[in-house]
This record gives C-alpha cells, structure tokens and sequence, in this order.
C-alpha cells in the first residue's frame, strides 16, 4: 500500500499564477475506504540565524519563526473507495487566489540561512483504526510577469560595471612583491542579472609582474535576517568559476581579453529579494591569485578572507528573472 | 614397325592457312562503337557470350543501400582526417615507459571502486577540494597502466550510462577531462589527449542521442516528430529543451576552466537543441580558452574545438582564424621569456613548441581547406600578413605559424605573392621553427606550378644570397635541395654552378655527416633525373668532386642512378663510360653484401647486367671479350649476370661469324668462354645456356664442341632433381620445351663414328625414365618429342640442316639398315614408355588430352600396323572415358587415324564415333 505525487512537470518550476497540476498515485492489492484525499499546498520562508561574527548574535541563535507564504488544502475526492491495483487520481490546485491578501510568493530559494520552501502532501485519512497514508513533493516557483511587472518582456538591458585591479585597490595587505611590481587586470561585468542568462563581461590582465595562478568569478549570497531590532547579514560562496587558470605550467596571456561567462545555478540562487522581515542578494567578486609560495600552505582558505597573494573586487550583483 | 613416310613441304602447304590481305591493321585505332541498343540485341542472340562484369538485369534493379539507416548510426562519426591525424599524433611522439605527472590524480589510482560507493560518500567527495590528491613531488605510473586505466574509464562511463546513471558519467568525464590540465606529462600529452577526448566524444554523443531522442518521442515513446538533418531550435519541445539546459549547467558548475572548456566542447552540438545561432557559443569558447595559461593545454584545447566545431551543420572559419592568433600571442611570449623564471623549469621551450605544432598543424589545415580568393586574402588580413588588399607585408610572424600557413596557403596565393612572402620568411626568425625549413617549403611549394622566370629567378637571387652566409651544410643542403628542380626547369646554369660550388665548399672543409647524406642524395638524384646524358652531368664543374663526398646507402642509390642513366640510351662504346661504370658497378656489387637480400640487390643485379648488356666494343671484338672476362671476376655474386655474360658472349661469337673474315679462333674461344661459365651459374638455367652455347658452336662449325655441350645439358639435368623450388608450373613447361627444343636441335646433328647415332635420343630418354620426379605429362610430351625426332631422322630428307659444310644425317646414313634398325628400337621402347605414361596421369582430363596427343604423335609418325592401330584405339577408349565425345581434339584425332589407316579398320574405327 502506496501513495506517491507525480507532478505534470518533469522539472516541477510552476508560476504563482499557474495551476500545480498532477496525479496521485495510489497502489494497493486489497480495496481500501478512506475519509477523502486531501491535497495541501504550503509555502513558507523559513529563517535561522546561525552563530555570527557578533557574540551577541550567538545568543539569539535558533530558528526563528518561518513566514507563511500560501497554505491551501483542497478535498480531491471526498470519502470513498479506492480499488485494488493502481489508481490514478488527478488534480489541480490554483496556487494563487485572487482575493488572498498572503505574502507575494518568493522564488524556491535554497541558502544557508533562508530557505523559501514549496511542498505539496497528500493525504488520505482512513479513520482512528488505519494510519492515514501520505506523501510530499517540493515543487518549485518561480516568479511570472505579475510578480515583475517591471521587468517582464523587455529584454534586460545589461548593466554592466567597468572594474580595474591594481594593487592600489585593495583594501588588506599585499606580498611585497606584488606591492612593489604591481599589477593592473581590468574589465566589466555584469551587475544586473538575468536568472536564465550567464553572468558576463570580460577581464585583460594588462600588467602582472608576478605570475597569476588563477582568476575567478566568485557568487556570494547575502542572506539578512531581521531580528528583533537587529538584522543579520551573512555572506556565504555559492560557486566559484575558473575564467583563467596558470596552474599547469605558463601565466595568463598578458592583454588577451577573457571573456566572464558563469551560468547561474538553479536553486542555489533567485531574484534579488528585499522583503520587511528578510532579503536575500547576491555579490560577484573577481578573484585574482597569484603565484606564490605562501599560497601552498593554506590550501583550503576560506573564499571571504583576504589573502596575501589574493587580489579582489566585489561587486553588488542584482539578480533578476525575466521571461 | 615402319617408320612413315613425310614430305615435310607437300605437308607445309597443305596445312598452311591462306593468306589474305587485311583492310585494317588490326592494333589501330577501332570504329566507333556501335549505338548500346546494337550491343544489347547482339547479347541477346548471342547465348554463348557471357560478360562477367556485366551484373544480370535484376542487379541493376537493386535498390539503393538504405542511407536513412545508415544516417541514425553516423551521427558525429569522427571525419577520416580526424582519426588518421590521431594516428598519427600518438605515433608522433615517442612515449618513454614511465609517465611523470605533476600530481597522481585518484581517479587513475582506483580502479573501478566509483560504482559501489553510495550516493552519500559521491556527495561528501564532491564537497572535498578537489585539490585533495595534488601531493607534492612528481609521481609516476607507466604508461601501459596509464592507458588501460583510461580504457577502463570509458567503459565505466558507458556502463553508467546505461544503467541509468548519468550523474555518474558525466562525474567520471569531468575527472578524465581535468587529467590534460596536466601538461607535465610531456611527450605523453598528444596520447593522452587522443584517450581523453576519445571519451569525451564518446559523452557528446550519447548526450546529443539522448536530447534528440527525447526532442522527437514522447515519455511514452509516442513518436513526436522527426527532426530533419537541419533542423532549428524552435522545433525543439520544451522537455528536451529543459534537459539539455539542464546538461548545459551541470557542466557549467565545474569550477575548473579546462575540464569545463573540453566538456562543453564534447556536447557544443547541443547548442543546436536550445540558440538558433549555436556559432555565437563557438566565439565564446575561442576567448574563454584564452584563459588557459599553459601553452601547450591551451594549444590542444584549440585542437579540440576545431574538431568539434565540424560537427556543427555550417561553421565559418573565424574562430579559427582567432585561434591561430591566439596561439600566436602565446608563442611570442613563450620565445620571449627568456629571464622569466618558469615554474616548471624543466620544460624546455623546444619540446613545448614541438607538442604544439600538430595543433597549429590541424587547424591551419581546417582554415584553409575550400577556401575562395577572396577568403584567403581575408584570412591572411586577420593573421596581420596583409599591408593592404593585395599585398602581403613586410610584417614578421611566429615562424612555426609561418611555417604552417606555407604548407597551406593555396598555390596560387604563393605564386602570385612569392617575394611578399620571402620577406616574411626572412623576418620571421625565431626559436620556434627553423628558419632555413621555411626557405626550403617556399622552394618546394614554388615548383609545384611554373611560375614566370624573373620571379624564380628573383627569389633564387634572394635565396642564394641567404645561404651563402650559412656555415651548416646540412642547412644549405636542405635549401638547396628544394630549390635544384627550380634551378633545373629554368634552366639556371648560373646559379646551378653556385650551389654545387657552395656544397662543395662545405663539405671540402668537414666531410659528409650520415645526417647530411638524404639531402645530397636527393639533389644529385635530381640533377641526374634532370639531364639526358651523362656526358653533361659529369661536366658540370663540381660534380665527380661531389660524387666523391658520397658513401654508404645514399652513394649506392647516386650510384645505381647513374648506372641506369648510362644503359638508357643504347649502346656504351666509350672505353672511359665503361670504365667508370664497370668502377661504379664493382661499388654496387662490393656493397650488396651489406644489404638485405631484398628488392634493391635485384635492381642492382639488373642494372649491371643490363650495363653488361648495353657494352659494345664495336670490331673491337677481343676487347670486349677481355671485359666479359674482367666481368666475370668481378661480379662473381651476380648469377643474373653470368647469364648475360654468357648471352653477351654467343652474341659475340656470332657477330664474328658473320664477318667476312672467319674468326674461327675467336669463336672457339667465345664458346669456351661460355663453357666455362655455364657451371657457375644455377642448375635450372644450365640446360637452356648449353644449348644456346651448342647452337652457337654448331653454327661456327664446332661440332666436336657442340657434342660435348649438348652432353653438358643432358646430364645437367641429373643436378636438376635436387634443387628445390624448382617445380612451379611455369618452370616445368619452360623446361620441357626446352628439351623439345633440344629433340628439333638434334635433328640437324650430324652422328659420329666414336658414338651410337641414336647415343643423344638415348640418353635424353634413359635420364627422363630413370628421374621419378618427372611427372607423367612432362614425360609424355618428352618421349612424343623423341619419337618425332627419331621419325624425323629416319625420311630421306630431312627438314631442315644447320649450313651446307655440316651434312645431316640424311646425307650420312639414308639407306642404312642398321641405322634404320637403331631408330626403330629406340623408337618401340619409347613408345612403350609413352602408352605406360598416358596411364599413370592421375587427373582426368589431362589424361585424356595427353591420350590423344600420343595418338597423334604414333599417327603421324609409323604406318599403322594391326599392333599400332590397336595401341591408337585403347588411346582413343581412354580419351572418350575421360573427355565429352564432342571434343573437337578426340572428333579430329578420330578423324585422322580413319585417313592413315587401311579401309577396312578405318570403318572399325569410325564405329567408335
């Protein structure tokens, strides 16, 4: 005896404004009876905080109460029957109502601190003597044009940032022989973000009298949490993309213009959100290292830390869903 | 037992066919053929006639091989160029038995442990630094182990594949694409590359059938649509599309440039699935490889988008262009880094250069391949080559690169820009390619076409000036070399004496090196090959001097040219030709027990015979009979020779012979000569010289001389038995017509009173019934022969007799009963040997055929006795066992014995029929 939900989506992505559709599938080898099937629809932003960098932060550690996004249960088939075998029940659920007053739906939104979540369950309760049979799937929302309506169909006009690194940039200590040699790697990149689309630009290491090891793209989420009458920020690495690599053997070409090309990774990131209670935003930060000794002592460094032999620059990173 | 009376001339008439004067010769040109409707009407009533290349009417009919079939399975095979130029990029490089890696990465060191291992431990790696494994120190593993663990790898992804777990494949492929970051494996590189991107095809293709399958059925296998060989992204469903999205970014979450580089390369096809313009990701993929800091992994990175730019429907060649500028770029700065301490020191700049030229190889080759006119000039502008439109300038470029542009530039572009692009060459010197090869390509590539004179003739000005400052022979020899059939064409006398002074200079002061040695062979085979006679070629001021620098393997090609170059044009009478090529020969000859016994020893046997061959002293009899002598001594590992050394010396007997003045000394000493050569020479050749040399001396009236050599070639035979590999069927027939050949000798000599006149006959028959070897149709048509000799020998006038001062027997013995009587004795024990042979040929229809031959042999040789008649009959009964009753043989041999013999057996026989 079985129940599982097999939704009308392989990739299970539905909009607010759409109908999650699909089946549920009952196996059983006897006939059962049951009190109805019931199909509920929930959505919440769930929220912790995790120890900070503050220590007063730490005291407050704990989940903190998740916000309600859309919470629906509708009767697919009220008391009855199901025969023995496979049984198919279709149903379809509208995500939104019209005259719901609930929170805007939010995109699925997998972070260290937040997650925003979509679950549907079924269950079909057969009375005090029998556990009810259930099961869950998360489907996943993504915004529509309703949501966007600023945005929706004209193409993103790209906004990109012209960057230059050079050692008088930085903001931490630098080996001394970067400090003295000098470098300069210049470029643009985007600071406004199609979900579907790459993040792009391109980089030109003009100068380096050091070799580089590697350039990378770095994508940062920052994650905020209001709490109380604090709000509490952590950034955390989603993803690091190698846009050049000296590793081997040799050095970056010098005034060869690299292209940026980082494809978002679903789930990990979502449309830059500034909601009261929370927002969620996204940073990129080109990466560069250099060849040094120092670097093979500390293999795993944290991406946040500034490092002798690193050289950065971060830039704010507005995600955006269009189409 | 009678013998029967012939007239040779009454039967010569009689079987003569007329004569007719023929309208048309029959070798000159034919009619036009007749209209194919004609033929085909001609076949048709023609039964007979079969044409076996001409299929029957339902092989034409044929439907064409299914190419709709065909096409699922040929979905990106890999182009023929493609997988010779692997061949050859493995066998490029010689792999040393150790491999050295920077680092042993795990997925080499485990073998086959991935599949087990549960989904949370595949998780838990993936979240470990993938520099986990890059230990410090060079580490080892051997190149078999090397290759077998990558073979095993491919079957792993496969396996995965299949088993429904993609996940696991492309994680597996990400890790063989990370080994060729790798680059300190050296000359392994180029193997390691075929091996990886072996695989990674193998991934894009399984990839692009799985996305296509799903564009055109349904989950339930419900056919959607069938997606034309250019089809668009539009038609494409959204599932499919969402899938291969999904692959798209799974490969774009791989933190590593390189692995993520050769990975989307593997599947750019399915670019086609989701962008109407697939090329923009192409332009994408030429910059992001830029990012490739090492050299030679971004060279072969480049290699690898050129190869799978092709499975795209249409491509231009931009990206390539770009690419080619790329490595450009990278080059300049890998020869200008000198003082920059490298990483990797131990990496030297030449082995970096040499890995990377197949790359620039390739897509030079993939650029320039079909390209217009106007397309090239293009091209050349994008390499920064052109001044203008027309012109290419006076710019500088990587000589590797150079190099390779050269060898493809379409001929015309290089013919009409020749000066243009010496000037590039001459400002294009750098490490990485040697410049002196690019003078050597322009000269080659130059004489593929004419061009006008004033321009050879103004980069020969250019060329010679160059080299002339060059101290290296081996360099001015490979310049030289490729610009000698320009100077030869053009017939540059001029500078032609220039280069072969400027050789000889060289080599005057330090001598041939072995290295050297192709590149002088090549020209001088050349300037040989160039002039008709050797007379001019020995008169170019430098050349015996040239010649005389030559040794070993390439002066016995220089050598064996020459000889062949003498004995092409006729007769040699010069005494100081023959002394030179008798010296070059001996050289030859001296030198072939350092060969192999192989082909070259046969063409240096064979030109020297033929240089003994083409000798011609003229009157000079005596001389030339003193060189076939020196001859003799000299080449005495030559067997061929000694027959043409025999040959030579009957000739020369016979042309003194037809002098008017008799020189019978000299005659006498020719064929003693001959004599005494014959033995030396390999017994299954012996027969036919004695016999030749018999009929020479028989000619010259030496008849005591031809007796005792005809003796010689009978009893050669004895040797003949022992000797293997004599037996092939060619052999066999050649010698029994020699030996019939004897038998009509024989007629013409005359008996004498020391031996029995049947003594040849008789010996010649005991040899053949005493050797078991000889087979019983050899002997069957050796004992016909001898009973026709002796049927011969026994009419009143023989057919035909060697010269008036030698009488026939005819003249000696007609009428002597006894001689008569020593005929017929010999003849009844042949005879009986012939019948016995018939019957022992164990193949049927052989036996048949040789039946009738004896019949035919006894009906035209005696007068059909009772005994003969039924000796002929048997002979025909076994003929009709063993062949159809229409053969025409056994119809006409049935015919003549009705004519020979008397009537009333003639009706017996005619019964038969």
């Amino acid at each position: 005896m079985s129940v599982e939900l097999k939704l009308s989506r392989s990739n299970r992505i539905y909009r607010p404004s759409e109908a999650l559709e699909g089946k549920i599938i009952v196996k059983t080898q006897s006939s059962i009876s049951h009190y109805g099937i019931r199909l509920t629809v929930k959505g919440s932003v769930n929220l912790q905080v995790r120890g900070g960098s503050a220590g007063v932060v730490e005291s407050f550690y704990g989940v903190i109460k998740p916000i309600p996004i859309v919470n629906r249960t509708i009767e697919v088939k009220s008391s009855g029957k199901i025969g023995s075998g496979t049984s198919e029940i279709p149903f379809s659920v509208n995500l939104r109502q019209r005259d719901e007053n609930l929170e805007r739906f939010y995109e699925t939104f997998h972070g260290a601190n937040i997650s925003i979540q979509y679950l549907a369950t079924v269950d079909i309760s057969r009375g005090y003597l029998h556990k009810s049979l259930s099961a869950t799937m998360e489907f996943i929302v993504e915004s529509d044009k309703e949501n966007s309506a600023d945005l929706q169909q004209q193409p993103l006009s790209p906004e990109m940032a012209i960057f230059y690194i050079t050692q008088d940039t930085q903001r931490h200590p630098l080996l001394p022989e970067l400090k003295s040699g000098g470098f300069r790697v210049t470029g643009k990149i985007s600071t406004q973000c199609s979900l579907s689309g790459p993040i792009s630009g391109e980089l030109t290491v003009e100068t380096s009298a050091v070799p580089i090891h590697s350039i990378d793209i770095q994508l940062f989420r920052v994650e905020s949490v209001l709490l109380g009458e604090k709000i509490v920020t952590e950034t955390s690495l989603v993803q690091t993309t190698q846009a050049s690599d000296g590793i081997a053997d040799g050095d970056v070409c010098r005034n060869l213009t690299l292209p940026i090309y980082v494809i978002l990774p679903r789930l990990l990131t979502c449309p830059t959100t500034l909601a009261g209670p929370f927002s969620v935003e996204f940073k990129v930060a080109i990466v560069i290292s250099f060849q040094s000794e120092l670097s093979k002592l500390h293999k795993k460094s944290d991406a946040k830390t500034p490092r002798l032999w690193l050289a950065m620059e971060t830039l704010l990173l507005e995600l955006v869903r269009t189409k | 037992m009678e013998f029967r009376h012939r007239n040779y001339s009454a039967e010569l008439e009689s079987h003569a066919l007329p004569r007719l004067r023929a309208g048309a010769h029959p070798l000159s040109a034919p009619p036009p053929p007749p209209p194919l409707s004609q033929v085909d009407a001609i076949d048709c009533g023609n039964t007979d006639f079969y044409d076996p290349l001409r299929g029957t009417n339902n092989d034409a009919n044929a439907a064409p091989p299914d190419h709709d079939n065909l096409n699922e399975a040929a979905d990106h095979m890999p182009t023929k160029e493609w997988t010779s130029f692997r061949r050859l990029l493995t066998q490029r490089f010689p792999v040393s038995k150790m491999v050295s890696v920077a680092s042993m990465p795990d997925v080499l060191t485990r073998s086959g442990k991935l599949l087990e291992k549960s989904s949370t431990n595949m998780h838990l790696e993936e979240l470990e630094d993938p520099q986990k494994f890059a230990d410090e120190g060079v580490k080892t593993i051997t190149w078999q182990e090397y290759v077998s663990r990558l073979h095993e790898l491919k079957d792993e992804i496969t396996r995965s594949w299949l088993a429904e777990d993609r996940v696991t494949s492309l994680k597996l492929s990400i890790k063989v694409a990370k080994l060729l970051m790798d680059t300190s494996v050296f000359e392994f590189y180029p193997t390691l590359f075929v091996l990886v991107t072996d695989i990674m095809d193998m991934l894009g293709n399984l990839v692009w059938q799985r996305i296509k399958r799903k564009a055109e059925f349904s989950e339930d296998g419900a056919l959607r649509c069938n997606l034309a060989e250019n089809f668009q992204a539009r038609d494409i469903c959204a599932d499919a599309k969402e899938t291969c999205y999904n692959w798209f970014n799974k490969i774009g979450a791989v933190q590593e440039l390189l692995p993520r580089i050769y990975l989307e390369l593997a599947i750019l096809p399915c670019w086609r699935f989701l962008l109407e313009q697939p090329l923009d990701s192409l332009r994408r993929l030429v910059m992001m490889i830029r990012g490739l800091g090492d050299p030679v992994a971004s060279a072969y990175c480049r290699l690898y988008m050129a190869h799978c730019a092709q499975k795209l429907p249409s491509h231009d060649i931009g990206y390539l262009v770009t690419c080619v500028n790329d490595i450009r770029v990278v080059l300049m700065q890998i020869l200008s880094a000198n003082e920059r301490t490298h990483k990797n020191v131990k990496l030297n700049k030449k082995l970096q250069v040499s890995l990377m030229e197949p790359t620039i190889e390739y897509i030079m080759k993939c650029i320039f391949t079909g390209l217009s006119q106007r397309q090239v000039n293009e091209v050349l502008s994008e390499f920064g080559l052109m001044k203008n439109q027309q012109d290419l300038g006076s710019v500088s470029c990587v000589s590797i690169i150079l190099h390779h542009l050269l060898k493809e530039l379409p001929i015309e572009v290089v013919s009409s820009n020749v000066v243009q692009i010496l000037h590039l060459i001459e400002f294009s010197k750098d490490n990485s390619f040697d410049q002196h090869m690019n003078y050597r390509l322009l000269g080659f590539r130059l004489y593929e076409r004419k061009s006008p004179v004033d321009i050879v003739d103004a980069v020969l000005d250019k060329v010679i000036q160059v080299i002339a400052l060059y101290d290296s022979l081996d360099e001015y020899l490979k310049v030289v070399d490729a610009y000698t059939d320009l100077i030869l064409q053009n017939q540059m006398d001029n500078h032609l004496k220039i280069i072969l002074e400027g050789i000889s200079k060289r080599t005057w002061n330090k001598g041939v090196t072995e290295d050297e040695m192709p590149s002088l062979q090549s020209l001088v085979v050349k300037l040989l090959s160039h002039f008709k006679h050797l007379e001019d070629v020995f008169s170019l001021d430098q050349f015996p001097e040239i010649l005389d620098v030559m040794y070993g393997k390439s002066q016995d090609v220089v050598f064996l040219h020459i000889l062949n170059m003498a004995t092409r044009n006729g007769r040699i009478s010069d005494p100081t030709s023959i002394q030179l090529l008798f010296e070059i020969s001996l050289a030859l000859h001296n030198n072939i027990e350092f060969m192999n016994m192989k082909d070259d020893d046969g063409q240096v046997a064979c030109s020297i015979a033929r240089f003994v061959h083409m000798v011609d002293y003229g009157t000079e009899m005596e001389h030339h009979l003193a060189f076939l002598v020196d001859c003799r001594g000299a080449f005495g590992r030559l067997n061929e020779l000694k027959e043409t050394l025999v040959h030579s010396s009957n000739s020369l007997a016979i042309q003194a012979l037809k002098c008017a003045k008799k020189h019978l000394n000299f005659v006498k000493s020719c064929v003693t000569f001959s004599e005494v050569t014959i033995p030396s020479i390999s017994a299954h050749r012996q027969f036919d010289l004695f016999l030749e040399t018999a009929e020479v001396a028989f000619l010259g009236g030496l008849v005591s001389h031809s007796d005792g050599l005809i003796d010689s070639a009978i009893s050669c035979l004895h040797t003949l038995d022992i000797i293997d590999g004599f037996r092939t069927p060619t052999d066999v027939e050649g010698l029994v017509s020699s030996i019939r050949k004897l038998c009509g000798f024989l007629i013409m000599v005359p008996g004498t009173l020391s031996l029995p006149v049947t003594y040849f006959p008789n010996s010649l028959f005991t040899l053949i019934s005493s050797r078991s070897w000889f087979e019983p149709k050899m002997r069957a048509q050796i004992f016909s022969a001898i009973i026709l000799l002796l049927t011969t020998l026994s009419q009143k006038r023989l057919p035909y007799h060697a010269n008036s001062q030698i009488p026939g027997n005819d003249m000696l013995y007609y009428g002597d009963s006894s001689y008569n009587q020593e005929l017929v004795s010999l003849s009844k024990l042949v005879l009986e040997n012939l019948l016995s042979a018939v019957q022992q040929e164990p193949s049927q229809a052989a036996r048949g055929i040789m039946a009738l031959e004896a019949c035919n042999c006894i009906a035209s040789s005696f007068m059909l006795s009772n005994e003969l008649l039924s000796s002929c009959l048997t002979l025909v009964e076994t003929a009709k066992s063993c062949l159809s009753a229409k053969d025409r043989y056994l119809q006409s041999t049935i015919q003549l014995l009705n004519k020979q013999s008397p009537t009333s057996v003639g009706t017996m026989v005619s019964t038969f029929v």
